[in-house]
């Protein structure tokens, strides 16, 4: 007869990035329930809304997270252009496109380093991680910061990337896929790897379905659901935006699903880069925003919708987030039985927990 | 199944320069336009606060009678929407960022140049 | 490295932060920041920390767990207080859940400003800690020194 006992984890815990809670309910050392709790990155913005100018309520959406900040950003955007029927430049639309796939590799670099350090190969860790300042190095060359941008606003954007910068930025991303094929083939077929990733944490296609899984999640389970196939901001314009999906449904997968993305990443700045119009980069906004509007974007984590109301005054008067950590909880909730304690951080990343976009 | 794939970059890294940057003995470098603080230039300046309300921080006070623009430096979120707004052009984005401080305080630019005061 | 003496060890919490913040701190650590070569460790454990990095600011529901991670550390202790929301609660400050910044519930000693805190703004900010955590010592050890001398005498 197995001993029951629960295990709290977190919110401060050392392979935790971010505060959640888990009251993880044992049965020696295998998990059979997962009762989570959280809150403790509640902020409450959304309320904020009818305190700040829509303007200047780009810059609190864009602090809903720190790691997909420019998607909250465009995404508000869009949301309140749609409202107020605002055409935004096509070169806006371009650098849209290209500062959020920039920030689509940031996050999976993120990711894969912290998955490494979660299966415990440290080196690997770094090696991501060092990868990912040469990306943090462009945002702060194009956009003047390096994890807050601050570029997007209601009507286009608020910086303009020369030439110039273009090809400088086309030969560092270069470097980065020379560099990343060269330890890619650790998470492809190193023994180690495949033995903490392969067949832990299975989700099969009719579990995310019914769960409601985005974003990594579900395309590791083999679900074509991408939202950057609704063609919002230049996507309509680019070819190379196909999901990128695997079938296993297994930690593994949703690994590969992320690396192959970086490349896929790549492929649309490079293609973004080489057909980008001329242009103005914003055009001026007048009256305000009357009427409501759902807006869906795919972020690193998965798809995000944003709904925005707006009565006719300056301030909106209501906005809503949907994060795709949120949609992923459920899933994470399912893997969590069965699984032994020491995988349990290690099926808390692959979804890729983004608490603060949860909480909000 | 693979062996040992991570070989290569541990050699090449043992081998090439260090990827670390020496930061407190080598100062950093800055990128032209990183938006670092608020640099407020006194004599355009015409006293609108429109600076000050369109903060979403609310980091900036002007005061128009007494002519004096203050910042709590502890509260700017160096988004630089201050800049767009201003009719007069007389705030910019420095790339350096507001040195540690052991005290939260409000610095007050005052209209008379040799009453400059920092707090 | 001459302007750091001891070798901190710090215990980083993330308040109500963006994770903006947070991946600066966590930035630090790795090979390009590499704070570890001025002998800055992170570690999971309170009791074994000098300096409590906090990002973020503080809601009703975090304050309790970080006045329990502050009470843990040992003294002398030093909290250095990163980003903007940590230091007056930045564009959140009128949300109904943000009490303020940390200090409205911790003593902080240093101040990290930045949206987000650069990685090198961070290091300064460990370094000014140091000082302040050298400082606290001198205090105590000159008042156990008096204490003892007043024993004596007396």
């Amino acid at each position: 007869m197995s001993r029951r006992s629960i295990v709290p984890f977190g919110p401060q815990h050392p392979v935790l990035p971010e505060p959640i809670h888990l009251d993880l309910v044992l049965e020696d050392e295998r998990v059979v329930e997962a009762i989570p709790s959280i809150g403790f990155v509640h902020r409450g913005l959304e309320k904020l809304v009818e305190k700040r100018e829509y303007t200047e309520y780009v810059y609190v959406a864009e602090r809903i997270c720190g790691i997909c900040s420019f998607q909250h950003g465009s995404g508000y955007c869009q949301a309140v252009e749609a409202i107020m029927n605002v055409e935004i430049p096509p070169r806006a639309e371009f650098l849209r496109t290209i500062w959020a796939e920039l920030s689509r590799m940031h996050s999976h670099l993120l990711w894969l380093g912290l998955l490494a350090d979660a299966f415990g190969f440290e080196s690997l860790f770094m090696q991501c991680w060092r990868l990912r300042e040469r990306v943090l190095d462009i945002f702060e060359m194009t956009t003047g910061g390096r994890v807050i941008f601050s570029v997007c606003k209601v009507g286009g954007v608020r910086r303009d990337i020369s030439s110039d910068d273009m090809k400088r930025i086309i030969t560092v991303l270069d470097t980065i896929v020379a560099d990343l094929k060269d330890f890619e083939r650790v998470f492809f077929d190193n023994n180690t790897v495949k033995s903490r990733l392969c067949g832990v944490g299975v989700l099969s296609k009719e579990k995310i379905l019914e769960l409601g899984a985005v974003g990594p999640v579900a395309r590791g389970s083999g679900i074509k659901l991408d939202m950057r196939k609704l063609g919002y901001a230049a996507y309509d314009k680019i070819p190379q935006v196909e999901p990128i999906i695997e079938t296993a449904g297994d930690c593994y997968a949703r690994c590969l699903v992320r690396l192959r993305e970086l490349y896929q990443s790549v492929e649309i700045i490079k293609a973004a880069a080489s057909t980008m119009p001329e242009g103005e980069i914003s055009v001026k906004v007048t009256g305000n925003p009357n009427g409501e509007f759902f807006s869906r974007v795919e972020q690193p984590r998965g798809e995000a919708s944003y709904y925005v109301r707006g009565n006719g005054t300056k301030f909106l008067e209501r906005f809503r987030v949907r994060t795709p950590t949120f949609a992923n909880l459920g899933a994470l909730l399912a893997t969590l039985p069965g699984c032994d304690l020491a995988d349990v951080p290690m099926l808390v990343l692959t979804i890729d927990p983004c608490i603060s976009c949860t909480e909000r | 199944m693979g062996f040992a794939e991570f070989t290569k970059t541990a050699v090449r890294n043992l081998f090439s320069k260090p990827a670390t940057k020496n930061y407190p003995k080598v100062k950093k470098e800055f990128f032209e336009n990183a938006r670092g603080h608020v640099i407020f230039d006194e004599t355009d300046c015409i006293y609108c606060s429109l600076c000050a309300r369109k903060c979403p921080a609310d980091a900036i006070k002007v005061d128009r009678n007494a002519k004096t623009w203050s910042i709590v430096r502890a509260g700017c979120v160096q988004c630089s929407n201050c800049v767009d707004a201003c009719p007069k052009k007389c705030l910019s984005m420095g790339p350096e960022y507001t040195p540690v401080m052991t005290e939260k305080g409000c610095e007050t630019y005052a209209r008379v140049p040799d009453n400059t005061e920092d707090n | 490295m001459s302007f750091i003496k001891k070798s901190p060890w710090i215990i980083h919490y993330d308040g109500t932060s963006c994770n903006g913040c947070d991946i600066e701190t966590l930035a630090c650590l790795t090979p390009l920041y590499d704070v570890e070569r001025l002998g800055v460790v992170n570690t999971g454990n309170p009791k074994h920390a000098d300096i409590l990095l906090v990002t973020g600011s503080v809601n009703e529901q975090s304050a309790p767990v970080l006045w329990q991670i502050y009470n843990q550390m040992a003294n002398p202790k030093v909290v250095v207080a990163i980003g903007i929301c940590a230091l007056s609660g930045g564009v959140f400050k009128e949300c109904y859940n943000v009490k303020g910044g940390v200090d409205t519930v911790l003593p902080v000693d240093v101040y990290v400003p930045g949206c987000a805190a650069r990685p090198e703004a961070i290091i300064d900010g460990v370094a000014k800690a140091c000082e302040i955590l050298q400082q606290k010592l001198d205090h105590e050890r000159e008042k156990k020194r008096t204490r003892k001398a007043v024993k004596n005498n007396g």
